[in-house]
């Protein structure tokens, strides 16, 4: 038989990879690029780009966007780091909790930790109260201080987990070496350790970079007036009156190109500082004693309480007695019982959505990471890089683009679930691409070739050995995906509609209407689902923390 | 006809590269046949070729007389031994085994004592229900032999089996598979880079380099008697007397014609000392270096030749050659050997 005449199975694949590459990103992603060069009547021009440049209010959010992308990654850096040392270093009693309260405030909606951090320090906020009666006035969190403070303490968990990683794999000999060579600890830590962590610390700050620059809810709760490039677009396009589109995509043009400069200077950095060290010697926790035992007890708690704070606050608050929006003293279910009678379809929207976004990732995405990791060709090298563009693009400017590019024309999707679910499915699908890649990478050529050799045809060796030895980690990467998938707020807020709302687009609606009762109670069955899905993982994973990232 | 026949077989990656040039083998029944040559020689492309995992360029392969080539991968009903293992990890030691049993249809009674026996082969039966996770190098190439035995395979390739493994354990499992492999009787195929490995494990060897044959023998005539200049210096270690005046007088003092086209050769072993139990032509020099290793010693003797290595087996204990000592290189007329310009040994010599 002649293998050219038969169309391949791969080829099949990479053909209809390509495809839904064209139709959910280049396309839409295009016509974003395109609408922003067109004014409003539809003439060519540079107009928005030079508005953009020309005016305060634009130039304005762009400064502010750097600020707080790099205050976040500052943030989470410091916070993270020492979280990472302390617990990869030092025994720390109890450090498995640490890293569940670090899961926590990774797994939990983001606005969630903007709307706590308003009840406790909000202009009538309760620590602020309080200390307000003891004399003490502090100003309130609104503002720049406040995004800080809640992407700081949301985005830390990305370099602990990482610097975790990578501080526990530095070969212990390699610091007793520098220790006889006579460098005082500070130096070694300098010298030796900072050098081996620094590729974990720059992608872990790389990922608290883009997801500050790329989060909406933050700033739009917290900012009173701080505008960041994510708010504006939002703005732009949803303006109740003259809705700016073109302005929308610009500003979305400008956030890629961002973003993309960012994911492009941390792998220039990274590119020759991979250390593959061999693992005879792990390194050894020290007890420590007296005050620094303390000190660093109290840095780890101090940082995982503070993180996992906004999930604590909602889990109590959901509980609270209300009348109306309004809480009173005591405890009841009152919340829950609200979305029982009245939110039933958004936490089925959510989970049909995430439910079938996740089926479809796991699906195609497996087959996706079997065609780059098995058939290397140039075509599946650029698939490979192609994955990159949903990875740096913010969710608002998916929305965006899928609004521009669904809304008219052959394909009109505007308004129903499979709009979402596809823009779900396209920002989530290179992570399961590279997971099932770079695990079939790891399971030699050999394991499938022994089982050919033993009489088993290529194709039920492929289902007998590679099969069995990938799937724990695709339904572990499915699960994480569902965990992002059903947090998602920020496309999903730009593409739904009344019938298919789902639990963060009705959170954040909530928090601005200030039903903070409802909107607990719903971010806690949130986190109840995210738990759930984020322990299931666990269990084929091994524990891995560093998954979730 | 041989049992196993490879004609002409050649194999290109891309348009510039010519893995295997023309390569024709033939093994018989029983037989343990070596490839042997340095890595990317083309030994591991033959092999995979035998096994179906790489198709040839053009070429046969025939076993026991029927075309192999016309035989998808899984239908050869060849087992396979790998450099890492692949054990499945995910299998216990007795369903690893017992795999290549499932696709034969084999009733589940006899399964058990086939298994049995095989991990009984290779001392194993203590560890049936073991994962392989946790398990050394060496256990779970055991089970890597017994799963590729238990099949009763019409024949056997194992491709660099022990390279991953500690020096102790490589001396100890290659007598065990040789062993086992006398037992069973079956023709194996066996792709090694270490000389030694392939002169104490083979029945024949078959030296390749680049691409091409070098030499098929038994492991006394490959290190022997070598016919390339590339065989003599790959088995064991190889002196080359440097061309000029000073070889030529060596040489003819022999008794032997010198050329310009001819190179000289001498292994280290079939030097002497002055005084020692070798007898031939006396060549001075000044000792370079001088290692001790117990049953023998290796000199690194400059003389007008160029630096020679010899090694001595049995040296005294007292008598310590200094660096920068003066000694006698005794040279006897059959310890030469003579190659031609295209690297062939010259007959005779």
């Amino acid at each position: 038989m002649n293998a050219l005449l038969r169309p391949n199975f791969w080829t099949l694949v990479a053909i209809f990879t390509w495809a839904l590459l064209i139709l959910l990103l280049f396309l839409p992603v295009g016509s974003v690029l395109t609408s922003s060069f067109y004014d409003r009547s539809g003439q060519f021009s540079l107009a928005n780009y030079a508005a953009f440049f020309s005016e305060r209010r634009f130039f304005t959010a762009f400064v502010n966007t750097l600020v707080v992308g790099f205050g976040g990654l500052v943030g989470a850096l410091v916070l993270g780091s020492i979280m990472g040392f302390c617990i990869s270093r030092f025994q720390i009693a109890g450090s498995r909790f640490v890293s569940l309260l670090a899961i926590l405030a990774l797994v939990s909606p983001p606005f969630i930790g903007a709307y706590s951090w308003i009840v406790l320090f909000g202009a009538g906020g309760l620590v602020r109260g309080m200390l307000r009666d003891m004399g003490i006035t502090m100003p309130p969190i609104y503002g720049l201080a406040g995004i800080l403070v809640v992407f700081s303490l949301k985005f830390y968990p990305y370099v602990y987990l990482l610097v975790l990683g990578a501080l526990s794999n530095v070969n212990r000999s390699l610091e007793e070496a520098a220790e006889g060579l006579g460098l005082t600890p500070w130096q070694r830590t300098l010298k030796i350790s900072f050098p081996l962590i620094l590729p974990a610390l720059s992608a872990g700050g790389l990922l608290a970079l883009i997801h500050a620059i790329a989060d909406f809810g933050t700033p739009r709760l917290l900012g009173r007036g701080y505008s960041t490039l994510a708010t504006e677009a939002y703005a732009a396009y949803s303006a109740e009156v003259g809705s700016n589109m073109s302005m929308g995509t610009t500003i979305s043009v400008i956030l890629i190109a961002v973003s993309m400069i960012f994911v492009l200077l941390q792998r220039y950095m990274s590119r020759r500082n991979v250390y593959h060290g061999n693992m005879i010697n792990k390194p050894i926790k020290i007890r420590l004693r007296g005050w620094k035992n303390v000190l660093a007890h109290v840095a780890v708690y101090g940082i995982g309480l503070c993180g996992a704070l906004p999930v604590i606050i909602s889990v109590i608050y959901s509980f609270r007695r209300t009348s109306g929006p309004v809480f009173q003293d005591g405890f009841a279910f009152q919340s829950y019982e609200r979305i029982i009678f009245n939110l039933g379809d958004v936490v089925r929207n959510s989970l049909t959505f995430s439910g079938a976004s996740v089926l479809l990732i796991v699906v195609i995405g497996t087959l996706i990471g079997c065609l780059v990791a098995r058939r290397t060709t140039l075509s599946t090298s650029l698939l490979d890089g192609a994955f990159m563009i949903p990875y740096v693009m913010p969710g608002i400017v998916i929305g965006i683009a899928y609004i521009a590019a669904f809304n008219t024309g052959p394909v009109v999707l505007t308004g129903t679930a499979t709009i979402i679910v596809l823009s779900i499915f396209i920002r989530r699908l290179p992570y399961t691409v590279r997971t099932t890649a770079s695990a079939l990478r790891q399971i030699s050529p050999s394991m499938e070739e022994a089982a050919v050799s033993l009489g088993y045809s290529p194709f039920r060796a492929f289902m007998r050995v590679t099969v069995p030895l990938i799937v724990p980690g695709i339904i572990a990467g499915g699960m994480l995906s569902f965990v992002t998938a059903i947090n998602e707020l920020s496309s999903s807020l730009v593409l739904y509609v009344g019938s298919t709302m789902t639990m963060p687009v009705r959170i954040y609606l909530l928090i601005l209407d200030g039903d903070f009762g409802v909107a607990a109670a719903l971010a806690t069955i949130l986190l109840a689902i995210s738990g759930v899905a984020v322990y299931i993982a666990f269990r084929f994973l091994g524990r891995n923390e560093q998954a979730l990232l | 006809m041989s049992y196993l026949e490879v004609r002409n077989a050649i194999k290109k990656f891309g348009p510039n590269f010519t893995a295997l040039d023309g390569v024709s083998v033939a093994v018989e029944r029983g037989e343990f046949f070596t490839l042997l040559g340095p890595s990317g020689c083309g030994k591991t492309t033959l092999l995979r070729a035998i096994a179906g995992f790489n198709d040839l360029t053009s070429g046969e392969i025939s076993l026991d007389g029927a075309d192999l080539r016309a035989v998808p991968p899984h239908r050869r009903d060849i087992g396979m031994v790998f450099q890492d293992y692949a054990i499945f990890p995910h299998l216990t030691v007795f369903d690893n085994v017992a795999f290549g049993l499932k696709p034969r249809k084999v009733p589940a009674a006899e399964v058990k004592t086939r298994v049995t026996q095989a991990l009984a082969a290779v001392r194993l039966e203590a560890m049936v229900d073991r994962l392989p996770a946790a398990m050394s190098g060496g256990q779970q190439q055991r089970i890597g032999l017994a799963r590729a035995m238990v099949i009763n395979p019409r024949l056997l390739l194992m491709d660099e089996p022990l390279s991953n493994l500690d020096a102790k354990l490589r001396v100890e499992l290659r007598e065990e598979i040789r062993d086992i492999q006398k037992q069973v009787d079956i023709a194996t195929i066996y792709v090694t880079h270490d000389q030694e490995e392939a002169l104490a494990i083979s029945d024949r060897i078959c030296v390749m380099s680049a691409g091409h044959i070098e030499q098929i023998g038994t492991p006394q005539e490959i290190y022997g008697d070598p016919q390339t200049r590339f065989v003599a210096g790959f088995v064991g270690t190889l002196n080359t007397l440097a061309p000029g005046a000073a070889t030529d007088l060596l040489v003819k003092a022999l008794g032997l014609t010198p050329s310009a086209t001819t190179g000289w050769a001498v292994r280290p072993e079939n030097l002497g000392l002055a005084g020692g139990a070798i007898s031939g032509e006396q060549l001075p020099g000044t000792v370079k270096k001088y290692t001790y290793l117990g049953r023998e010693a290796h000199l690194q003797v400059t003389t007008a030749v160029g630096d020679l290595v010899i090694h001595v087996s049995n040296p005294s204990r007292t008598e310590i050659l200094a660096a920068g000592a003066a000694t006698t290189v005794v040279i006897p007329r059959d310890g030469l050997m003579a190659f031609g310009a295209d690297g062939k040994r010259i007959a005779g010599r």
